[in-house]
């Protein structure tokens, strides 16, 4: 029995083991759910390991040192130990007397992220938005165009207005919010019609491998 | 109406609104599994957006270089994997050279299955196609989208050596390859985090690349703006998505067999919402006269 | 407090004028040079008309290793015997010295961008302020002819971006909103917020949980502590912690990301304390599950099958998992209150939850029960940047209508 065969049976017993979750809980599923969630947690302690630590820390101070003792000057890889410290101070979360310092830490990623995505988000998602929805509302000669323009601008504009915080939904004001909560709830059902499709392909998917792979019957 | 004929109809609302859900499940199974053993082919209607996919692919001359990013996991193989066989296709037929990278860690290995397969078709076969020289795997480096923007400066520096530990610079097909402007096109197969999203953000915005996507069903409709805007050439929305790819390229594959179950599975599910919704409306109606009657 | 006001408004006011300034001065760079007329090298009778006025001059907004080269198309582009078929581009460091080949364009095409690399060990290293001589060759069926040589022009690297300037003027409009309401919420000014349902429902569910005698279940979402969302969720979690401890009702938040889980530790140990009852703390309740999507989701499912809460809370980050998780809380009979900022999951936080805070209510939520200034004044800056795109919308789709182009050229990013 190769083992490619064995693989495919502890898949497709994995696989009835979740499933039969449909019907109730029961030991497969607590069985299969217990494996998964070991077994994951492992292989992200790996991948940490092999992928993250080993490539972008040890490798480059080991560049850096050698680069060092072989050349006798100071490469920029030492930068990071800066990196390295500041995992060191995330550990430190261990020690209660010394835990406050993983602050530092914190402080570093969720600055670095916002500097990092502040200028992208207002470019690609913001000015760049604003650009396309800047659409003219009468386009000559294509009534479906102007159509479609005039509900992409209106439907933007009373989006926007739903999500304004400083002012109390009445009035004409109101009004707008409601047309945007209605745009709104058009989009989530597409958005759900979509994803209930997205949720089936995964289903197709599975029961393909238990009828093709596992028990051949096509 | 009398008390009797309202006391039945109730009972059969009430009973198709609290139907133990095993028996939607039961259904939902058939809709999905029957289909399956009927190898019935779909009339697929190809959508704008799909076609600039294809469209984006096929304008390249042959020996243009396309940078090919798997950002998805086996969660999403239904979804994505005929997608990247059909672009793989597509690309090796055309003569393109291929650089695959990730930034998730299954990702390049999602790549390499999708090249086994690739492999057995006859006509690629017979093109001899050799690892290094029309196509390398870079793997998988951390960092998310700082890889995307520093790959703008220098790819050596987000990618050393390729999956299998050569250097970059022993590899013919990298050489001359510095940075984005050595690139033709980007494709990104693309599940979530870091994904099609990082790539407009720190590939087109920044670097202006050429971007094409393919993405699960959740998050396609979330890439349309980018479409409209020209950020992106074109993206494949999930299994139809595939399916529309495959039929462009004139491959049925996978994706265009699964979509006989997807109708049936979503036709099943329109009713199931059609009839909630009757018995939901019947007995809010219901309810609405009896405190009428009451008041 | 009036005056205070009125100054705000015109700081705004004086920071808004200056940036439209700023937006309409940009301008288009200068072309270096100007060329002469052309003479056709090869006078074979086959050979096409060479292309004139090469003008070559250093490409605006990049880091000073490229130079553009424009030039009119020959004349016999896309027409008669000797039509063309491309172009090619020609370099030297001197007009008398040998031109080496840097590119070609196709027929049609009369621009080309002359790029080399930045470092010098690289074999196309482009050296800036060293002045290049171009000349054009049109090429048809073997012949060619070239343009006259162009003046000299060199490559240098520019500070600003001027393609970019909408984004600057977007940043900087948006963080003086910011800035000037922050500063307006400190000085203790009351920021108006208008009610938000779920955020009503917070309170009733904690007090459900504590009448059943059933705990709580937080969920934090799969995204990482730097994410939006997941900051929007601590700082709800640190009020529904306070009311747990003053109810002494248990509280379950199982993580998915390890820095998620020291953060949520720091921050229901600061609830409990502000509370009294430190002593009500239990570090255990607060644990990290794995990593990965869909193992997190059955270890969830699991605990919510098990400990059977009263109440679920998902305020975060959600992907694939989040009808999972809210199927399964209602399977259990919690009453659950869900929001995100993931618009794809959105619908099905609508369909399978009681309360929903759809995208950014969740961060006005935040906003609303922490009553910080800074979150307070960024929230009233945002709604200012929103009143300001709606304005723009509006007036670019009347100047789109009547095709006012100078209104649309404001708003487009040139890379």
């Amino acid at each position: 029995m190769s083992s490619e065969l064995i693989g495919v049976w502890i898949g497709a017993f994995l696989t009835l083991g979740i499933f039969s979750f449909l019907y109730k809980d029961n030991p497969f599923y607590k069985f299969s759910e217990a494996l998964f969630v070991g077994v994951s947690a492992g292989y992200w302690f790996v991948v940490t390991f092999w992928q993250y630590f080993l490539p972008k820390l040890i490798d480059n101070l080991v560049l850096a040192y050698t680069v060092l003792t072989s050349q006798g000057r100071v490469d920029y890889h030492w930068v990071y130990l800066l990196g390295g410290g500041l995992g060191v101070l995330m550990l430190l979360r261990l020690f209660p007397t010394v835990g406050w310092l993983s602050r530092w830490s914190l402080a570093f990623i969720v600055g670095t992220t916002a500097g990092l995505q502040f200028t992208r988000y207002l470019e690609s998602n913001g000015i760049k938005q604003v650009q396309g929805t800047i659409l003219p509302l009468i386009v000559g000669g294509s009534l479906n165009t102007t159509v479609g323009n005039i509900v992409i601008v209106v439907g933007t504009f009373c989006g926007l207005i739903y999500f304004f915080f400083s002012k109390e939904h009445k009035g004409a004001f109101g009004g707008a919010a409601r047309v945007g909560v209605w745009f709104l709830m058009i989009t989530f059902g597409a958005l759900f019609g979509y994803t209930v499709m997205s949720r089936m392909s995964l289903l197709i998917g599975r029961m393909d491998y238990l009828f093709q792979i596992w028990l051949g019957l096509y | 109406m009398d008390q009797g004929h309202q006391e039945e109809e109730k009972s059969f609302w009430e009973k198709l609104l609290s139907i133990d859900r095993r028996i939607i499940f039961l259904f939902i199974t058939v809709a999905v599994a029957v289909p399956l053993f009927f190898r019935l082919s779909l009339h697929i209607a190809v959508t704008p957006v799909a076609e600039g996919v294809y469209q984006a692919v096929q304008s390249l001359p042959a020996g243009s270089k396309v940078l090919v990013s798997f950002d998805y996991d086996p969660g999403s193989m239904p979804e994505l994997q005929p997608m990247a066989e059909a672009f793989f296709r597509q690309a090796f037929r055309n003569d393109l050279k291929v650089i695959i990278m990730g930034l998730w860690p299954q990702g390049p290995l999602q790549a390499n299955m999708a090249l086994e397969e690739v492999f057995k078709d006859k006509d690629i076969a017979a093109k001899n196609l050799k690892y290094g020289v029309d196509y390398v795997n870079l793997g998988y480096t951390a960092g998310n989208e700082v890889v995307i923007d520093r790959m703008g400066h220098s790819f050596e520096e987000s990618y050393p050596k390729d999956a299998y530990g050569t250097p970059i610079g022993e590899i013919p097909l990298m050489r001359g390859v510095r940075n984005y402007d050595n690139i033709d096109l980007i494709f990104n197969l693309s599940a979530g985090y870091p994904g099609t999203q990082e790539w407009v953000q720190y590939g087109v915005d920044v670097f202006h690349v050429k971007l094409a996507a393919g993405n699960t069903a959740v998050q396609a409709p979330s890439m349309y703006p980018y479409v409209q805007t020209g950020q992106l050439s074109g993206v494949l929305g999930g299994m139809k998505g595939g399916a529309e790819y495959e039929t462009l390229l004139g491959i049925p594959g996978r994706a265009v067999r699964y979509m006989f179950s997807q109708a049936v599975s979503h036709a099943v599910i329109c009713l199931f919402i059609i009839i909630g919704n009757l018995a939901y409306f019947s007995l809010r109606r219901r309810r609405k006269s009896q405190m009428e009657v009451q008041g | 407090m009036q005056k205070k006001s009125h100054r705000c408004s015109r700081v705004v006011l004086a920071v808004f004028l200056l940036l439209l300034l700023l937006l309409l001065s940009v301008g288009v760079p200068n072309a270096q040079q100007e060329e002469t007329t052309a003479v056709p090298e090869d006078t074979s009778a086959q050979a096409p008309a060479p292309p004139t006025n090469v003008k070559a001059y250093d490409t605006p907004n990049d880091n000073g290793h490229s130079i553009t080269v424009t030039w009119t198309l020959s004349a016999d582009d896309g027409a008669g015997r000797k039509n063309v078929v491309s172009y090619e581009v020609l370099r030297s460091a001197s007009p008398d010295g040998e031109f080496e080949l840097r590119g070609m364009a196709p027929a049609g095409e009369n621009i080309f961008e002359d790029k080399g690399a930045k470092e010098k060990s690289d074999a196309n290293y482009f050296p800036p302020h060293k002045d290049f001589y171009y000349k054009v060759r049109a090429r048809s069926d073997g012949r060619y002819s070239e343009s006259t040589v162009s003046a000299p022009a060199f490559a240098y690297g520019q500070w600003y971006h001027k393609g970019k300037t909408p984004v600057v003027v977007a940043v900087l409009l948006f963080s003086t909103f910011c800035l000037v309401f922050i500063t307006v919420a400190r000085k203790g000014k009351k920021l108006y917020i208008r009610p938000l349902a779920g955020i009503e429902a917070v309170d009733e569910a904690i007090g459900r949980a504590t009448e059943m005698g059933k705990p709580i279940l937080y969920i934090l979402g799969l995204g990482s502590a730097d994410m939006i969302a997941t900051i929007a969720s601590f700082i709800i979690l640190g009020r529904v912690a306070k009311k747990t401890a003053e109810y002494q009702t248990p509280i379950l938040i199982p993580c998915n990301d390890p820095i998620v889980m020291a953060v949520a530790q720091e921050t229901v140990r600061a609830a409990y304390l502000e509370a009294g009852r430190p002593d009500h703390y239990k570090e255990e309740n607060i644990f990290y599950l794995t990593s990965m999507q869909f193992a997190y989701v059955a270890g969830v499912n699991g605990i919510m099958l098990r400990e059977k809460p009263a109440t679920n809370f998902y305020l975060g980050k959600f992907y694939a998992e989040s009808l999972l998780l809210a199927e399964t809380g209602s399977l259990a009979g919690s009453i659950q209150i869900s929001g995100t900022d993931e618009i794809a999951q959105i619908p099905f936080f609508v369909a399978a939850t009681d309360y929903t805070l759809i995208g950014e209510e969740l961060y006005a939520a935040s906003a609303y029960l922490g009553r910080e200034p800074v979150l307070l004044g960024t929230l009233k800056g945002q709604d200012w940047g929103k009143a300001a795109v709606m304005i723009a919308l509006l007036l670019g789709a009347l100047a789109a209508t009547f095709h006012f182009q100078f209104f649309l050229n404001l708003f487009t990013v040139k890379l």
